[in-house]
């Protein structure tokens, strides 16, 4: 079999986490592809919401390249604005946010704002919350996806623009007036990780076969919930790739990424 | 009110000012006293990119850019804008890339002609292309302040000002560093005792949209997304709108349903055929990246050398070298043009 990488390992476990009969709010990217793939797989009636304004396109002129590419729109059911998409999500429509960014933390809060610890003259400035901050809000569960790197994977954000479980305590994301139920999976191409329901801290679910999660610890600047009965992340069949390669990313716009070591 | 807050301290070290809970632009008193004042009936609202700019872009001000990151974003206005000049700006904006962009490179290029303030968000980059180097540039120099929200705080922040009302609850921004660093606050709800975070209105002076049709009056269809387009017409004090196309008002009579920004909020209107490119304009063209990435090429160089060269260049060439959009779009070759009309796949639109 093919060789598997980094970013199709990203995209078919999405693929996998997502749930037939609900409906995903994607960011641009990999989260696209991993629904495109449920689509076309598991989930025929998996619908998907972009924020510029649409519900349940058809994407039958290619991949939307972002989530405001007009294809986005194409054959939609119901397609109006961002207040109109959101609102959606707040009054609970909207099962899953799928969403990325640059840091997160072992309570599933994450950072796409700001690198350093002054906001007002960052050392980095990122382009900013765009839908995430209100995607892990209010769509009910949030998925991540990260590239599992210690840069990444970090005991102290810089920055929270999108709610996980905050400090961690049980009735933080109730004060924080938010809806949703919170963190739900981080997707990354070594690792599979949820979160332990009484500490709410992220927990390693699958590794790569052949990965140790000793070696997942070690890529991770906190520490792990590491359970017994980790399991092995099941590998797309040569069919999964096939979809992913020549028919959802033929142009290799984010497959074809690498991940920096 | 009693002010109260989530536990974001106990997560977060990020070092901020406390924004005082104030507009950056008009109050919502200020925004309906102008509307107020103004004449409200059907009147030929056509001009000039030129003279709208001229008669209502004022230093100083808050400039609403409309569309949505690359789709129908308002890149003849802001041509304009910059040809014309302006000092000291608050840009306001849910996500953008180009129009942003543009404006900050016109002020690293000539802080007397252009320049930017501050500006209230949610997202300035490229998505796919990549991060917007201008904008980290400005503000790894502490040129620029922020305040940044979601997605859906901004557009509801449109919303609140289109509707009247000086603030509105909403259920994010809580708990993230978005409750300490932005101008919302959180409360206790009256009715059920919990946490609610309320963002304030935000009324743009002047609103730039790019729209699918209209009549002459300025009655707009939007198809395709319609971003916060809408929300941002009727939010601005003023708005200068650009057409796709200009439809007779018939056919707006015809379909009065599809109207999506009513005449009284539309100030000035021009017909400017590719009036977002290189941004998309559904069921006309697809955005065209080559063009974006050879802007953001210019600006990276910059960003990363302090080389002005190519981006001067680029404002040479197809802003200060272009008397109107027109010019702008005769300098891209046909067969580019060609290329993003049958990239748009002939998205279905309601003209009549």
């Amino acid at each position: 079999m093919a060789e598997v990488t980094p970013m199709e390992m990203i995209a078919y476990t999405g693929s996998r986490v997502l749930q037939d009969e609900s409906i995903v709010f994607v960011g641009t990217g990999l989260p696209i592809i991993a629904a495109m793939h449920a689509q076309y797989t598991h989930a025929p009636n998996l619908l998907m919401i972009y924020e510029a304004g649409s519900l349940a396109p058809m994407l039958e002129m290619g991949m939307p390249l972002s989530v405001g590419d007009t294809r986005a729109a194409r054959k939609a059911t119901y397609l109006k604005g961002l207040c109109g998409v959101f609102e959606l999500t707040q009054r609970g429509y909207s099962d899953f946010a799928f969403i990325g960014g640059a840091q997160i933390d072992m309570y599933g809060n994450i950072c796409s704002t700001i690198q350093g610890e002054d906001y007002r003259q960052p050392q980095v400035r990122f382009p900013g919350s765009g839908g995430a901050g209100a995607m892990a809000a209010n769509c009910e569960k949030t998925i991540a996806i990260m590239a599992l790197e210690k840069r990444r994977f970090v005991k102290q954000l810089d920055f929270v623009t999108s709610i996980g479980y905050g400090d961690g305590s049980p009735d933080y994301r109730d004060k924080a007036g938010v809806m949703g139920s919170g963190p739900y999976r981080v997707i990354t191409n070594q690792a599979l990780f949820g979160f332990d329901e009484e500490t709410r801290r992220m927990k390693l679910l699958e590794v790569m076969p052949g990965v140790t999660t000793e070696e997942i610890q070690d890529l991770v600047g906190f520490e792990l919930i590491i359970p017994s009965d980790v399991k092995e992340m099941k590998l797309p069949t040569e069919e999964d790739l096939t979809l992913l390669r020549d028919k959802i990313d033929a142009e290799g716009y984010f497959l074809k990424r690498q991940v920096k070591k | 009110m009693k002010k109260i807050g989530s536990s974001i301290k106990n997560i977060s070290q990020v070092k901020y000012d406390e924004k005082p809970l104030e507009f950056w632009g008009p109050t919502p008193d200020e925004a309906r006293k102008i509307m107020v004042s103004k004449p409200k009936g059907l009147k030929d609202k056509r001009t000039t990119l030129k003279d709208a700019v001229q008669k209502h872009i004022k230093d100083g001000m808050n400039l609403g850019l409309g569309g949505f990151v690359n789709t129908r974003v308002p890149v003849a206005a802001v041509h304009e804008v910059i040809r014309h000049g302006v000092k000291d700006l608050t840009l306001s904006m849910q996500s953008n890339s180009i129009c942003a962009e543009l404006l900050a490179g016109a002020m690293i290029l000539d802080p007397d002609r252009v320049s930017i303030k501050r500006a209230e968000l949610a997202w300035w980059g490229y998505e796919i292309i990549g991060i917007a180097p201008l904008l980290r540039y400005m503000t790894s120099n502490g040129m620029i302040e922020l305040d940044d929200y979601t997605n859906y705080g901004m557009s509801v922040r449109f919303k609140a000002a289109a509707m009247g009302i000086p603030f509105i609850p909403v259920r994010d921004h809580g708990g993230a560093d978005m409750e300490l660093i932005n101008k919302g606050t959180m409360m206790e709800c009256p009715y059920t005792g919990r946490n609610v975070y309320l963002v304030p209105a935000c009324h743009p002076d002047v609103s730039l949209i790019h729209v699918t049709a209209a009549d002459m009056y300025g009655n707009s269809r939007l198809m395709g997304a319609q971003c916060t387009c809408s929300e941002l017409a009727m939010a601005g004090t003023y708005s200068i709108v650009t057409a796709e196309k200009i439809i007779p008002d018939e056919n707006i009579r015809n379909y009065p349903n599809l109207t999506e920004i009513p005449h009284p909020a539309v100030d000035s209107l021009v017909e400017v055929p590719y009036g977002a490119y290189p941004g998309a304009c559904y069921g006309f063209h697809w955005f065209d990246m080559d063009h974006i990435k050879m802007f953001r090429a210019a600006s990276e160089e910059f960003r990363k050398t302090g080389d002005k060269t190519k981006l001067k260049q680029y404002y040479d060439e197809y802003i200060f070298g272009c008397a109107n959009h027109e010019e702008f779009i005769e300098k891209i070759d046909s067969e580019t043009l060609k290329k993003v009309k049958e990239m748009d796949g002939g998205q279905p639109i309601i003209l009549d």
